[in-house]
């Protein structure tokens, strides 16, 4: 694995504890922006062009240009008080993570077999269209219902309610 | 035709939030009810001829060029789309009267009509990554319908759900991205013929721990079951009726069998794991149940004591011990569904979910408790109804397959289950007519008659129990005894 591989999956771990950890939301939505940034760079390492290209501009770009919208929309109101816990617990279990990713990851994947995939053939289109259709009715449909669950909660009371 | 079971509920579901413009109620009312009647309708009719020659799969196009979307149809797919059906549209029918008050029908309906195509979906899908997708659309549809009152209660039961909901899924994509690693497929027979050719054991054992882990987060199995007995309850009655009778089902045992079944193979080991899993959380749950006094929440213990019986049927592997778990799984899905609406009614004319404030509503509302009677005792494994035969399924396969001790334990935790619905019953409808609900009414058309079609399954699934087995189980149960290979 090269340096450039390992400087990249680094700051993709940093930064997404970082957007957990960071008390500003401002602050935790770039920081996820720049983690997804740098997980599209490492699908394009990986000679996943589609995947890096919607990584990037979906999540890095659109999702998080609605993020902030929405905090810059939202007035603040009293801060909330939040427990103490998870900022105890959180750094322990990162560390644990680490530890057995460095310890045991890296000599079980040496150690299985695996099979080659198929590389990402033809353009875009063929592979949105073509192959994986259904995968995008679903994917639509996940986005109609987050859609609906938005209009849902945060209606207007009804006369009748 | 078979598409529809995906693309109606879909259309129907987009087209809703604009037509809830013109006409608030009704025709939201009619449309979303029109679906679900129809869907049934073809389940029950058409649908099982399109299997007479064994499973069917089809491919689509579009003005000629082919297109990435396959589904299958086998009988246990079928089966579980008939389910998904039957209950839907008890549901719907409950809902036009039950919903009034909370306003927003038409946004309501959509977010069900959603949660019903994506539960289709899952069960339709021949593909890994496409079974996450669909668990995905239903699971959005099921926050917001969860959180749908928006009072306190709601909204937090809806974020636990949220928070341990996205845990599953996170372990589902972690074991799928694993097997595509291994094998280079996402095809269910594509990555079962990846696994055979590799014949990576330790790998194979990672993905199933962490699709058990998953699913069985998904089925509320203990001890992944902690948001259940805060989500369920906290939902409107109609939505508590599909989480329990049917989501859990669909996207935490369908899946996790499917994949068991037509991906791995059921190993003996495997086998074990899903008897003793079953196991504990039909006793822990049950324990658990005899001891809630608010009826919403006693109803969610079951359902997670309940859905322990079909995993200990299906996981023994034997084609009686599977038959008896997917009919076990059929007569739960109706009778929850009845209590869990029932409940609703009672809460809707008192105004309470507390047992302890309850007592003699079967005075005012005798449609209300008779049928809620009848769910109670079929639940519970009282003969003549479909849960006892279903119980019995279960008890003869693990005696058959030489399990006494599971057997005996299903048999014991069976009494427990009678045993905290009689609680339930004698607190909420018999004894003295608490002076309170003196004026109380018996719950409108609309929610009186889905209870009464309901409880009146119950009974003739007991009645006609071989019948049912025989056209609707047993096709179902074939498949998932052949094993690999759909």
């Amino acid at each position: 694995m090269a340096t450039l591989d390992i400087v990249l999956l680094s700051g993709l771990v940093l930064a997404s504890a970082f957007a957990v950890l960071a008390k500003d939301l401002i602050k935790a939505a770039v920081a996820l922006a720049v983690s997804s940034l740098l997980l599209g760079i490492v699908f394009f390492r990986m000679n996943a062009p589609f995947a890096g290209v919607f990584e990037i501009s979906v999540v890095a770009g659109l999702i998080t240009v609605l993020f902030i919208l929405t905090i810059a929309l939202t007035r603040t109101e009293g801060e909330v008080r939040e427990s103490k816990t998870v900022l105890r617990v959180f750094p322990v279990f990162f560390v644990l993570f680490i530890a057995i990713d460095a310890l045991v990851m890296k000599g079980l994947t040496a150690k299985i077999a695996t099979l080659p995939a198929a590389a990402e053939s033809g353009t875009f289109g063929d592979v949105l269209w073509k192959q994986r259709t259904f995968d995008l009715i679903g994917q639509l449909a996940v986005i109609l219902s987050g859609v609906f669950a938005v209009l849902a909660l945060f209606r207007k009371r009804d006369k009748d309610e | 035709m078979i598409f529809l079971y995906i693309g109606l509920p879909l259309i129907v579901a987009a087209v809703l939030p604009l037509v809830g413009k013109v006409s608030k109620k009704v025709l939201p009312d009619v449309l979303a009810n029109g679906v679900f009647l129809f869907l049934f309708a073809y389940a029950v009719t058409g649908a099982r001829g399109l299997l007479a020659g064994g499973a069917l799969h089809q491919t689509f196009a579009w003005f000629g060029e082919p297109l990435g979307i396959q589904i299958a149809v086998d009988g246990f797919s079928l089966f579980m789309l008939t389910v998904v059906a039957l209950v839907s549209a008890c549901v719907g029918l409950y809902s036009i009267s039950y919903m009034e008050h909370y306003g927003a029908k038409a946004n309501y309906y959509a977010l069900l009509l959603m949660m019903v195509a994506g539960m289709n979906g899952l069960l339709l899908v021949t593909d890994l990554f496409q079974i996450y997708i669909f668990l995905e659309v239903a699971a959005v549809a099921s926050y917001a319908l969860v959180a749908f009152g928006r009072e306190q209660a709601e909204l937090e039961a809806a974020f636990k759900y949220l928070m341990l909901s996205v845990v599953a899924s996170a372990a589902v994509m972690i074991a799928i991205a694993l097997l595509y690693g291994l094998t280079g497929s996402l095809s269910f027979t594509g990555v079962a013929e990846g696994l055979r050719q590799l014949d990576a054991k330790a790998a194979g054992a990672i993905a199933s721990a962490l699709f058990l882990m998953g699913f069985g987060l998904k089925a509320a199995l203990v001890p992944f079951h902690a948001w259940l007995p805060d989500a369920h309850p906290s939902a409107p009655a109609p939505i508590s009726a599909i989480l329990s009778g049917l989501l859990i089902k669909v996207s935490g045992v369908y899946a996790m069998t499917r994949i068991f079944f037509h991906v791995f193979g059921l190993t003996p080991a495997l086998s074990d794991v899903l008897m003793w899993t079953g196991t504990v959380s039909i006793v822990v749950a049950a324990l658990l149940a005899l001891k809630q006094r608010d009826m919403k929440r006693m109803l969610a213990y079951s359902s997670i004591s309940q859905v322990g019986y079909v995993v200990l049927g299906i996981g023994i592997g034997t084609p009686l011990g599977i038959a008896g778990g997917l009919f076990h799984l059929l007569n739960h899905a109706v009778a929850k569904s009845l209590l869990f609406l029932t409940s609703g009614s009672v809460q809707q004319a008192t105004g309470t979910r507390n047992l302890d404030e309850m007592g003699g509503l079967a005075k005012r509302m005798p449609v209300t408790s008779t049928t809620s009677l009848i769910g109670s005792l079929s639940i519970a494994g009282v003969p003549p109804l479909g849960g006892f035969w279903s119980k019995l399924l279960i008890i003869m396969a693990l005696v058959q397959s030489h399990r006494p001790v599971l057997a005996v334990i299903a048999v014991l935790a069976s009494v427990l289950t009678l045993w905290y619905y009689l609680i339930m019953q004698r607190q909420a409808f018999f004894g003295k007519l608490n002076e309170r609900w003196a004026a109380v009414k018996e719950a409108p058309f609309w929610m009186a008659a889905s209870t009464i079609v309901l409880a009146v399954l119950c009974l003739v699934l007991g009645l006609l129990f071989s019948s049912v087995v025989s056209t609707w189980i047993q096709p179902a149960a074939d498949v998932l005894a052949q094993g690999m290979g759909m």
